[in-house]
């Protein structure tokens, strides 16, 4: 029988009358050290980015209604424009987003008072800002217009300025990405309390691990591949220039030894609240809790194998097979966790929430993706649909029928825990409407151009393919305006949301076994996990709950923590 | 009680029918889909394409088989396992079941050596190198393409030979021109950035890469070979793409591959007239011009109306014989507008910052080799181009040789085409050179 044990000590008598305290809108615009704060500082700049990074792509599908160009002056301002939409959407939205959540939550699960080096961690923040204005500037100036992978000699000999402070901004930007995943590989291995083994952390921290692990490795090759192109636009090195004895697919391999770990850094996260959200909101524990975890890290070491898949097109014909055949070795693990979460909610009693909703949309989702991913990998297919539209349908349905729903998931998820307020859950069941078919007649429909033979990155192309262009951007409209529903909830629901209370979804995870907001040190006493993070459907964690929910009733504050 | 990490369901069997019925659905379902397959891939144009959608259809049966699987596992969970409002209780607390997890562990690993075991064969089938290619006249010839932004150019070094003994090379300019059955082997050049061939009805893709120039660059290769396709109609055309960023008009970078019926055909559309026309140039270097402008990249960046040219990457031609003259001071007309071919860094037309490629007589890019010949009469053809000319019209066929020696310091040779002895073309081009000519000044007045 498990010890039921909580982090009491908080619910001490004649405190009800103290209302949970919320940090006020201004702490998120100063310098702080604590891992909440700078949770939501990151999610709320990603998000901005994420706007923005959104009304480009309306932008470009409004630049595509038509075969001719007629939105944008040239085909270099269209150029630059999906350059600075990838650019913002990967390195201003989705990574920093899920360092947003893991900076909330991976604390809060562990049940420690903060991360591990906090003063870097509010760093590595705040180098975002300063890099977000370099890259933007850089668009004003003469706009990089080399897509966001900067192939030379497009990127070096024959771009402007905005390209070299690209590059900076880029750089910047990992930095700030090592140093954020240093800090949670550093918290996660050393501060679990001492009854949650590795094997009982919870999955999200088991894939914020994984990531983490991926950033720190495969980073610092991206900040490589940058500075060499640096040097060799403004210090007149040929590191890429054929001409000076150099090689343009050095940066295709550098540039890829990260940017396809990097498409796991985005991805990951997402993976691991859904194993969170499943569970909780279908009632069961997680399918085969190890196996998803490990799969975490296999796909973590696997996906350092497969970069060259993406020069299929440009490697020499003898390497591609190898790559062909690491690719598809990937799929198995992801497949693992696709049958671990089906596990996970056969059977269970399943909450229709936002949350789950969103979750269940990535799954739906994201098999579409894995099936184009395979499909991608098999070399003499891909020849054929290689930088086409197929594959911008692929890694949307990855990125966003992927990475960004479990973003919304974890948004209506733990927007209670970081406000003390729940979201509407009518408006959010419309968001997820708009969002989940919005997504689907945007995005399905591209394979088909893409294998009709429509090249990605053009702002021109032939009359035959209009009529699927418009259905992809009206239907892309429909998307971009359910952004706004989610807005409008989540500003509505700060303000005006119903009382959370510490556990709303009565889950297992440390994290609802506080406050909401929790107070500036998390929890009054050192907690104590429940012995198994999804236990669920046990006597021992119901009995765990009810512990929790009396400690916490009536909104009773942490003590010493608040002031 | 205690939770149950031990406790380890069977598989019921009802959850076996289910899973059977799926996968039936599945494949009637994706068998029905593939006769919707002529409609999302274009024509089989090559023997590869035949390999390739084989293997799409591999990849649609099984991947549809993990659609529906998935999907209708999915939905099978919403619907039968949705928690009843007043129920506020848990599920049932399964912690895994180790078969299981080996099956779906296992069998998507199988699966998944099937696919890179049926994709290296296609793979290996369709890059075995052949053994006769490029075949015309029972000859293997070379056929070059070269890339830059934002036009293709098709070479062929033909194994004919001109008077002088020197070989022949005829330029398709945008469009690659073969005929069923030959097995096409391209050798692939860029003059800049990156470019990627890519035939989509012959399902091949070939990036274009930047090498050393004084290495010979970097020379990529594309092979293929185009079959008949049913009900199409012969000469067919198919179009050309390219498909790795290149710049502003890397949406416009397109071209034509033209299959004709059989080799006859070839030769007798094709081949044979362009070699006669390379052999019999019209006499007048104006219309000589016309023709070989046209076999050079120039309408991937300028606007030209006379031959329906859009490109804005660089400045107008419109009407250039009435400006030539003005731009430079002390430089004739004709002297800048050869100069601007050759050197085109010389002089910068304001509002444009891309500077062209050098196209003359012993420039390293051989897409862009231009004899003192083809200048002079491409010079010739561009200093009709408005209502008035600045060229020394009355003198051109002094003036305007005489401005590319200044230049170049090359000899012209003005008397070529001109020999005389073709009894059959020269009186026509005589008739043609000023109808033609006037043609052009009233195309761009």
């Amino acid at each position: 029988m498990a010890t039921i044990a909580v982090p009491l000590g908080a619910q001490g008598e004649g405190q009800e009358a103290e209302a949970v305290r919320r940090p006020a809108l201004s702490d998120y615009l100063r310098w702080s050290v604590d891992h909440k704060i700078i949770g939501v500082q990151y999610g709320v700049s990603s998000f901005l980015f994420f706007i923005i990074g959104g009304a480009m792509a309306m932008l470009i599908r409004l630049e595509l209604w038509t075969p001719d160009l007629d939105v944008m002056v040239s085909g270099a301002a269209y150029n630059s424009l999906f350059t600075i939409h990838g650019t913002i959407m990967i390195f201003l939205f989705i990574i920093p987003m899920w360092a947003a959540f893991g900076n909330f939550v991976v604390p809060l699960q562990l049940g420690a008072k903060d991360m591990a080096f906090p003063w870097l961690n509010a760093f590595a923040f705040w180098l975002i800002p300063p890099a977000a204005v370099v890259v933007l500037l850089g668009y004003f100036v003469s706009p990089a217009e080399a897509g966001w992978t900067s192939y030379p000699p497009l990127s070096t000999l024959f771009s402007g300025d905005g390209q070299t402070l690209w590059a900076l901004g880029a750089h910047l930007l990992s930095i700030s990405s090592i140093m954020g995943s240093i800090n949670f590989i550093v918290t996660i291995f050393n501060m679990r309390p001492p009854e949650m083994t590795i094997w009982r952390m919870p999955l999200l921290c088991w894939a914020v691990l994984a990531t983490s692990i991926i950033a720190v490795m495969a980073t610092p090759f991206l900040a490589g591949a940058l500075t060499l192109l640096l040097l060799d636009r403004v210090a007149g090195t040929t590191f890429f220039d054929a001409a000076g004895g150099g090689d343009v697919l050095l940066w295709q391999n550098i540039f890829w030894f990260y940017s396809h770990p990097a498409v796991y850094i985005m991805v990951l996260p997402g993976m691991g609240v859904l194993s969170e959200v499943l569970s909780v909101h279908s009632r069961k524990p997680v399918f085969g809790y190890r196996m998803v975890g490990l799969s975490s890290m296999g796909i973590a070491f696997v996906g350092f194998t497969v970069w060259a898949h993406h020069m299929f097109t440009s490697l020499q014909p003898e390497l591609r097979i190898p790559f062909m055949i690491t690719t598809m070795i990937i799929a198995v693990p992801t497949g693992i966790k696709m049958f671990s979460w089906l596990g996970t909610i056969w059977a269970g009693k399943i909450r229709f929430t936002s949350a789950m909703l969103f979750a269940l949309g990535f799954l739906s989702l994201f098999v579409i993706g894995g099936i184009s991913g395979v499909m991608l990998a098999a070399l003499p297919f891909d020849i054929h649909v290689h930088d086409t539209y197929f594959v911008v349908s692929h890694f949307h349905f990855v990125l966003f029928g992927g990475s960004v729903f479990a973003v919304y998931a974890a948004l209506y998820h733990w927007f209670p825990k970081v406000t003390g307020r729940m979201m509407n859950e009518g408006l959010g069941r419309i968001h997820f409407a708009f969002t989940y078919f919005g997504f689907l007649f945007t995005f399905f429909p591209m394979h088909v151009v893409g294998m009709l033979g429509m090249p990605r990155r053009v702002a021109v192309y032939v009359d035959a393919f209009q009529p699927w262009n418009q259905l992809i951007s009206f239907s892309a409209f429909v998307l971009g305006f359910s952004t706004f529903i989610v807005i409008f909830n989540v500003i509505k629901s700060y303000f005006h949301g119903p009382i959370a209370g510490a556990n709303p979804w009565r889950a297992l995870t440390l994290e609802w076994q506080t406050t909401s907001p929790p107070p500036a040190t998390n929890f009054v006493d050192d907690p104590i996990p429940f012995e198994d993070p999804y236990g669920y459907g046990t006597e021992a964690s119901a009995a765990y709950l009810e512990v929790v929910d009396e400690a916490f009733s009536g909104g009773a504050p942490a003590g010493r923590g608040s002031h | 009680m205690d939770n149950s990490r031990s406790r380890s369901p069977s598989i019921s069997p009802a959850a076996v029918v289910v899973t059977a019925v799926f996968l039936l659905v599945s494949v009637i379902g994706i068998n029905w889909f593939t006769t919707f397959v002529p409609l999302v891939l274009p024509d089989q144009a090559s023997a590869e394409s035949k390999s390739v959608d084989e293997l799409f259809y591999i990849l649609m049966i099984i991947g549809g088989v993990v659609f529906f699987l998935i999907q209708g596992m999915l939905l099978i969970s919403v619907i039968a396992f949705r928690a009843r409002p007043d129920d506020q209780g848990d599920g049932p607390t399964y912690h895994g079941n180790p078969l299981l997890e080996i099956i779906w562990t296992i069998i998507p690993a199988m699966v998944v050596v099937f696919l890179a075991v049926v994709s290296f064969n296609i793979w290996t089938q369709n890059s075995e190198p052949k053994a006769s290619v490029n075949m015309v006249e029972g000859h293997s010839i070379q056929i070059n393409v070269t890339g830059a932004r934002y036009a293709w150019t098709h070479q062929y070094i033909t194994e004919r030979f001109d008077p002088d003994g020197g070989q022949i090379v005829i330029n398709s300019g945008p469009n690659l021109h073969t005929y069923i059955g030959q097995n096409v082997d391209l050798t692939l050049q860029t003059q800049d950035v990156i470019h990627s061939y890519w035939v989509p009805a012959m399902r091949v893709k070939q990036d274009l890469l930047p090498g050393d120039p004084a290495q010979g660059g970097r020379p990529t290769e594309l092979r293929f070979t185009p079959v008949r396709v049913e009900g199409r109609s012969y000469p067919a055309e198919y179009p050309i793409v390219c498909a790795e960023l290149c710049g502003d008009g890397h949406g416009r970078m397109r071209g034509a591959v033209i299959v004709y019926e059989d080799e006859s055909q070839f030769l007798d559309l094709f081949y044979e007239p362009a070699i006669h026309a390379i052999l019999n140039p019209p006499a007048d270097p104006v219309l000589r011009g016309e023709i070989e402008i046209q076999n050079y990249i120039c309408n991937s960046c300028h606007i030209l109306d006379s031959l329906g040219w859009t490109a804005t990457t660089g400045p107008s031609l419109n009407g250039i014989a009435e400006r030539a003259g003005e731009r430079v001071p002390g430089q004739s007309a004709e002297e800048y507008i050869a100069t601007s071919i050759w050197n085109s860094g010389a002089f910068r037309v304001p509002g444009y910052d891309q500077q062209m490629a050098a196209f003359g007589p012993d420039v390293m890019e051989v897409a862009n080799i231009m004899s003192p010949e083809q200048l002079y009469s491409i010079v010739a053809y561009l200093c009709t181009q408005g209502e008035q000319s600045d060229c020394d019209m009355e003198k051109a066929s002094i003036a305007i040789p005489n401005a590319i020696q200044t230049v170049f310091g090359y000899q012209v040779d003005i008397t070529f085409g001109m020999n005389g002895d073709d009894d059959e073309t020269v009186p026509e081009v005589d008739q043609e050179t000023d109808t033609e000519t006037n043609g052009e000044s009233d195309d761009s007045a």
